[in-house]
């Protein structure tokens, strides 16, 4: 198929004309890893460590356990900054960076989940480099040798830990950050802000709460699914995006049902998440955007409430997008003519399953927000990579059939 | 070599493109949308056009030196920009590979992609019309 035009979309198959892959974050997976953080983390240059957490996970006792392990690896704990939010903003990293500033630290340790890591990994490159929250903004913008066009000049040392299977932001080049002031969420993007560790442990959500583990489960489901359709699909990413799904579909429920009783389960789910993590997404992110940024919804609930919606409006798109969700109906159980409709009655079944919210309203969105909210998908970067062209009456009326 | 010969003949295609869109009855009000000024900066050769898209105001673009404060700004090479307009140029590769720049709020910029495709032939036929053939097959 020859496109008309550079932005003509491309189809889901064949040999592309170009894609990119990276993933320079080292992992370790496995069991009773906390106490080897400072172990691991010294190899990657750490040596006064700033963690970054919220009061929640403090709370659990995690975080004494994770200092003990920096500790007894030999690095020094320069200071703990457990005052992020749920969704974090331009403010708290900033607050943070000063903070690590201010403690003598040379490196940064975040143990949360998105909200956290993202912190953590915007306030190290305002530690690093200088200038304010808002001015990371961008897609491949930090600084870089041969006056702007050379390698990409390195952050202080990053480590994640993740407390949740779903955002796999410890994994990633990409931050999200709320902008109160202008009530957008800034997406920050670019190869150093991928953590130069990642270690998942299923003692680190051992404690999470079902709802939340639904959520985030459900947002590496997204994930999973809009990595394989999107119209920035890689054959790498195909690979990591199947592979997270068979994870997703044998151990998601398991993992919200058995909680605190199914380690197995759990660390599968965080490997998957893991796995899932792409900056490959569509309109099912650019949806829930604007849902959080305005109305406060939690990204994993509005993903889930989302995800079903552009399946149905996607695969009836073109016959190769269809394909793609074929492929994923295969791996699910799913053998239907419809899959578009098949796949997403699953997905909606599977949320009601899981004590999720399965409409905006629900969520306490009104109908009279739906104008800021297509502006806003209309505006995030993932609506051009969404395998079907989209407009401001797609997104009206996908909003509306949400609501 | 580079497309253009010097920022004049970028004005002169480029910078006339943008001045015909900021006239255009039809479409200078979706562009407006954006509300914002967006800021071009290429290179080879080193040019700058800056345009207002502000809801419910008149178009303006300043080739060269503007007293408009840019909220975001796009950078990339004059060629690059060519390209895009004659429709060979994806944007999120373009993005992805840093042939494109762009710093701000870069979402008032991106939901006028779609946007752009009916200008492409326009682009086309302005430098048709110039007797610039050389630039049509050059790109």
């Amino acid at each position: 198929m020859s496109a008309e035009s550079a932005l003509d979309r491309a189809p889901l198959r064949g040999f592309k004309d170009f894609y990119q892959y990276a993933s320079t974050t080292r992992i370790i997976a496995g069991r009773d890893l906390l106490a080897s953080t400072g172990f691991e983390f010294l190899k990657e240059g750490a040596g006064r460590v700033f963690l970054v957490t919220d009061e929640v996970i403090r709370a659990t006792g995690l975080v004494d356990r994770v200092e003990a392990g920096v500790v007894d690896g030999g690095l020094e704990l320069a200071g703990v900054f457990d005052d992020v939010p749920q969704d974090s903003s331009t403010e708290i990293v900033e607050r943070c960076a000063a903070a690590a500033k201010e403690a003598g630290a040379d490196s940064f340790l975040a143990v949360g989940g998105g909200s956290v890591m993202d912190t953590a990994k915007v306030a190290d490159a305002v530690f690093t480099h200088g200038g304010s929250a808002r001015e990371q903004e961008g897609f491949l913008l930090m600084p870089r040798e041969a006056d702007g066009m050379g390698r990409p000049l390195e952050i202080a040392p990053l480590a994640c830990i993740p407390t949740t299977a779903g955002t796999g932001s410890e994994a990633s080049m990409a931050a999200v950050i709320k902008d109160h002031e202008h009530k957008v969420k800034l997406e920050i993007a670019d190869f150093p802000l991928f953590p130069r560790l990642a270690i998942l442990d299923p003692e680190t959500t051992r404690t999470l709460p079902a709802s939340v583990a639904a959520a985030t489960g459900i947002d590496a489901m997204t994930h999973a699914i809009e990595g394989y359709v999107s119209n920035d699909w890689s054959a790498h990413g195909d690979a990591r995006s199947l592979h997270a799904l068979r994870l997703i579909r044998d151990n998601l429920e398991r993992a919200v049902e058995g909680g605190e009783s199914d380690e197995e389960a759990r660390g599968n789910m965080l490997i998957a998440a893991n796995l899932a993590i792409t900056i490959a997404l569509g309109s099912v992110h650019a949806m829930s955007h604007p849902a959080g940024a305005h109305f406060g919804v939690p990204h994993g609930v509005a993903n889930a409430i989302h995800l079903p919606h552009v399946i149905r409006h996607n695969a009836a798109g073109a016959a190769d997008i269809a394909d793609r969700y074929r492929d994923i109906g295969e791996l699910l159980g799913i053998d239907e003519p419809e899959i578009g409709d098949a796949l997403a009655d699953h997905i909606t079944a599977l949320v009601a399953r899981l004590g999720l919210p399965t409409r905006l309203s629900q969520a306490g969105v009104p109908e009279s927000g739906i104008p800021v909210l297509v502006d806003g998908a209309m505006g995030d970067g993932t609506t051009l990579l969404n395998p079907r062209e989209m407009g401001e009456e797609d997104y009206a009326e996908l909003y509306r059939r949400a609501l | 070599m580079a497309y253009f010969r010097d920022a004049d003949e970028v004005y002169a295609y480029i910078g006339r493109l943008f001045e015909e869109l900021a006239q255009d009855d039809e479409l200078a009000p979706k562009f407006s949308k954006a509300n914002t000024i967006v800021q071009y900066h290429y290179r080879e050769p080193e040019s700058t056009i800056t345009v207002k898209l502000i809801d419910g105001e008149e178009g303006q673009v300043d080739c060269g030196t503007t007293t408009m404060e840019p909220e975001v700004v796009m950078t990339m090479d004059a060629d690059t920009a060519h390209r895009f307009w004659l429709g060979k140029v994806n944007v999120t590769v373009a993005l992805a590979r840093g042939q494109m720049k762009a710093k701000g709020p870069v979402a008032k910029i991106l939901k006028l992609v779609p946007l752009v495709k009916p200008v492409f032939p326009r682009y086309h036929r302005l430098l048709e019309e110039n007797g610039r053939q050389d630039l049509l097959e050059a790109a």
